[in-house]
């Protein structure tokens, strides 16, 4: 297997974006990225275009997203396809691109996920979401991926004790970091106080999802993000000198039953685990070599959960780490330093590439101009959840190849 | 001779899946038997489409949410849900009509109309207190 | 007719109106909101905070800025009766307003809701206030209600189960016109209230002291890069 560099990485603002077409979307963080990497003028040496979405189709009625983009930036003839795994297309879309160039098939890719999902009401989002789960079993029930991030921690609860007060200080966290990430969605701090608390605090962190509140789910966002990669050995290394490589070291994924129900376990993520442990053995790593983690927090439970699942703490331990203040910034294990999902949004084509940005820019040293710098960070990794949980990427980056 | 039975009023159901080789129950269905690996075709031509079997009776509770923003479609207030185990180890999730759940109860899980889809009815399990 | 008589004869009989007590609220960001009932006196700044808005599309801002300046005026020059005012202040900011008026002893009719602070439901918590008014304060049984966005509609009706009364137009027709109406009763309210309903009283002296002199806001999310002109 060839080395594989990330050489450019491009974002746009997470927000509301929904006035503007989805390609142009995807196009302005394809050119971020260019432009990052130093080769806007010299793109048509991208030989493939990898496109992470879930929901262009039904949201904004294209398909044939991945070639509309292409003739968007103007980079025919690459090679271009759409991959789609749902919340972790992302994530899928960074694989598939590093075995492109891993395999040796090509030297560049270009990886662009998005998503436009504030194109219709929350309702419908709602809905369009929730169609990744079993359509007789669960979707024609009415249930979401809300109501089962809702079950998921009334069971975690259950069983490990996590209060209402320790996803709260997650929350926290992740909306400081975000008020500092100039691309975050959310970016107004809030207090535990005034989120747990206060004696308004019921009505202004309202359940959603019972015992899932408000402030302990992410948002519906729209924006995109890209990654490009080269072949740590080619030749076309020559044209990425404005920016340090980053190394992807080690990246997996697994799949589990699709029904939640069918689990062995419900709250035992096997997938994460397993989608981990492939990454940790390609990388020749173990937790114990991680610096910092971007984790799947649509949930903030799922931040706790995936910790656990990935090695970072103990399993039904990490509520200890979030009291002791481990995974804030400045702490030994910083998780979701861009503010996560639940702070800087969840465009669900988007965010797996979204969080490799991140481990990027952290291992580059480049969040540094925006007070939200790791110290010294030498591996990241990044799991991203699709579904329910039943298909997840793990991806890890580090600041030198580690093989 | 034609089934004249299709024309009568439908009955809300639900079904587990029972493999026809060797006996092991599912819901939801697969096509390949995780046990004895027969297949299934749902249209019952080239292997066999599997027996239903009712999927109802006694169970309990293994975790519940009330969800307060549904999707389109649903202009109700909140809905309850559950992940139920019956006694035979089949799980299932349903609709909960209990207001005021507890992990553990005892339910009773019976088919429902869970939607309309233009004249179609669409059931799914519904979980209610044991009569 | 003498001026004076005219004046008397243009302005409806007043029903005896209790005043909303203030509370606070703490939003998300940990800031205090003080939700206070607005004095006539104070227009100026009311509607200082609502022009801007006029030019701002998105929403239906602009047509629920434009109705609400008209309702506002017609408040403070007594040619709307027993319509009261409610404002969230942070710092003494507007952050939002909220205007409705008792048709009678019983029924209210809701008229508008702006937020102008977002990202911290400050409409929500408004709302909710001026219902709280209505229902527990003013002693109505039901207040009427319509919405120019549907999808604000849609969340009221969805989340406080309003009674559809549409069938009974023209009967029942709120005075902004056009059907549907919907309705939030007393029972349906006290089934929501815990959790619609918050603040805290009675405020603080020095709290309350801050909203005062209500200030327009400097900022609009809603119109990047606005400037107002004069202070």
């Amino acid at each position: 297997m060839r080395r594989v560099a990330v050489v450019g990485i491009g974002h746009t603002f997470f927000g509301n974006l929904s006035e503007f077409d989805l390609v142009d979307v995807l196009a302005f963080a394809s050119g971020n990225a260019l432009d990052d990497a130093g080769i806007l003028a010299e793109r048509k040496i991208i030989e493939q275009v990898i496109v992470a979405n879930i929901g262009g189709g039904i949201l904004s009625h294209q398909t044939g997203i991945a070639s509309s983009l292409v003739s968007r930036m103007d980079m025919e003839p690459a090679m271009a396809e759409l991959v789609e795994n749902g919340p972790a297309s992302g994530a899928s879309a960074v694989k598939l691109g590093f075995m492109a160039v891993a395999s040796g098939m090509v030297d560049t890719v270009m990886v662009t996920g998005g998503e436009l999902m504030r194109t219709v009401t929350g309702w419908e989002a709602t809905d369009f979401v929730a169609t990744l789960l079993h359509p007789e079993a669960e979707y024609n029930l009415g249930l979401t991926l809300p109501a089962f991030g809702g079950m998921f921690t009334r069971m975690y609860m259950e069983r490990y004790g996590v209060t209402e007060r320790e996803l709260a200080m997650v929350a926290v966290k992740d909306h400081d970091n975000a008020a500092k990430n100039p691309f975050a969605h959310v970016q107004i701090p809030v207090t535990l106080d005034a989120i747990h608390d206060n004696e308004n605090a019921n009505v202004v962190n309202n359940f959603v999802a019972e015992p899932l509140r408000l402030y302990g789910m992410c948002p519906v966002t729209d924006g995109a993000a890209t990654v490009i990669l080269c072949a740590a050995d080619s030749p076309k290394m020559k044209y990425f000198t404005k920016r340090p490589p980053v190394y992807i070291t080690g990246i997996g994924s697994a799949t589990d039953t699709h029904c939640v129900h069918n689990r062995k376990d419900p709250l035992v993520l096997d997938a994460v685990r397993l989608a981990a442990e492939r990454a940790y053995a390609m990388a020749k790593l173990t937790p114990a070599d991680i610096s910092f983690a971007e984790l799947h927090d649509a949930f903030v439970i799922l931040e706790l959960a995936i910790s656990e699942e990935v090695g970072l703490f103990p399993r039904g331990k990490s509520r200890e780490a979030v009291v002791a203040g481990v995974t804030r910034l400045e702490g030994r294990m910083p998780i979701n330093t861009s503010g996560g999902l639940k702070a800087k949004g969840h465009p669900t084509g988007a965010t797996g590439v979204s969080q490799v940005f991140e481990l990027v820019k952290q291992l580059r040293g480049g969040a540094a101009k925006e007070n939200r710098q790791v110290k010294d960070p030498k591996h990241g990794l990044a799991v991203n959840f699709g579904g329910f949980g039943n298909n997840v990427v793990a991806t890890i980056c580090s600041k030198e190849p580690t093989w | 001779m034609v089934d004249f039975s299709m024309y009568e009023e439908a009955v809300p159901s639900v079904f587990a899946y029972k493999c026809p080789t060797c006996g092991t129950l599912y819901h939801p269905v697969p096509m390949v038997c995780r046990k004895c690996n027969a297949r299934r075709d749902p249209s019952g031509v080239i292997y066999s489409a599997w027996e239903k079997v009712p999927l109802e009776g006694r169970c309990r509770l293994l975790t519940w949410t009330r969800v307060w923003n549904l999707p389109e479609g649903y202009d109700v207030k909140y809905l309850l849900f559950g992940i139920a185990e019956f006694e035979n180890g089949l799980r299932a999730s349903g609709r909960l009509l209990v207001d005021d759940p507890e992990t553990g109860m005892s339910l009773y899980a019976k088919a429902g109309v869970v939607k309309k889809k233009g004249d179609k009815e669409l059931y799914g399990l519904m979980l209610d207190r044991t009569p | 007719m003498a001026g004076e008589e005219l004046e008397t004869k243009l302005r409806p009989p007043l029903l005896d109106m209790k005043p909303y007590p203030p509370k606070v609220i703490t939003l998300a960001s940990g800031e205090k909101m003080v939700v206070r009932e607005a004095k006539r006196s104070e227009l100026g700044v009311l509607l200082g905070s609502i022009y801007p808005l006029l030019g701002a599309p998105r929403d239906f801002y602009d047509l629920v800025a434009a109705r609400m300046y008209g309702e506002l005026l017609a408040w403070y020059r007594y040619r709307v009766v027993n319509e009261f005012v409610l404002v969230g202040a942070i710092d003494g900011v507007i952050g939002g307003i909220v205007n409705s008026r008792m048709v009678d002893s019983r029924v209210g009719m809701s008229y508008h809701t702006i937020a102008i602070e977002r990202g911290l439901r400050v409409g929500a918590q408004l709302f909710a206030a001026k219902m709280e008014h209505h229902l527990d304060y003013l002693g109505q049984e039901e207040v009427w209600i319509v919405a120019e966005s549907p999808i604000g509609f849609k969340r009221w009706m969805i989340e406080y189960e309003l009674e559809d009364r549409s069938s009974q137009f023209p009967k029942v027709w709120h005075e902004l016109g056009g059907v549907p109406t919907f309705v939030l009763t007393r029972k349906l309210y006290d089934a929501v209230k815990s959790q619609k309903v918050t603040g805290s009283r009675p405020v603080d002296p020095a709290l309350l002291a801050t909203a005062d002199k209500l200030k327009m806001p400097t900022e609009y999310p809603q119109l990047p890069g606005f400037k107002r002109e004069r202070s």
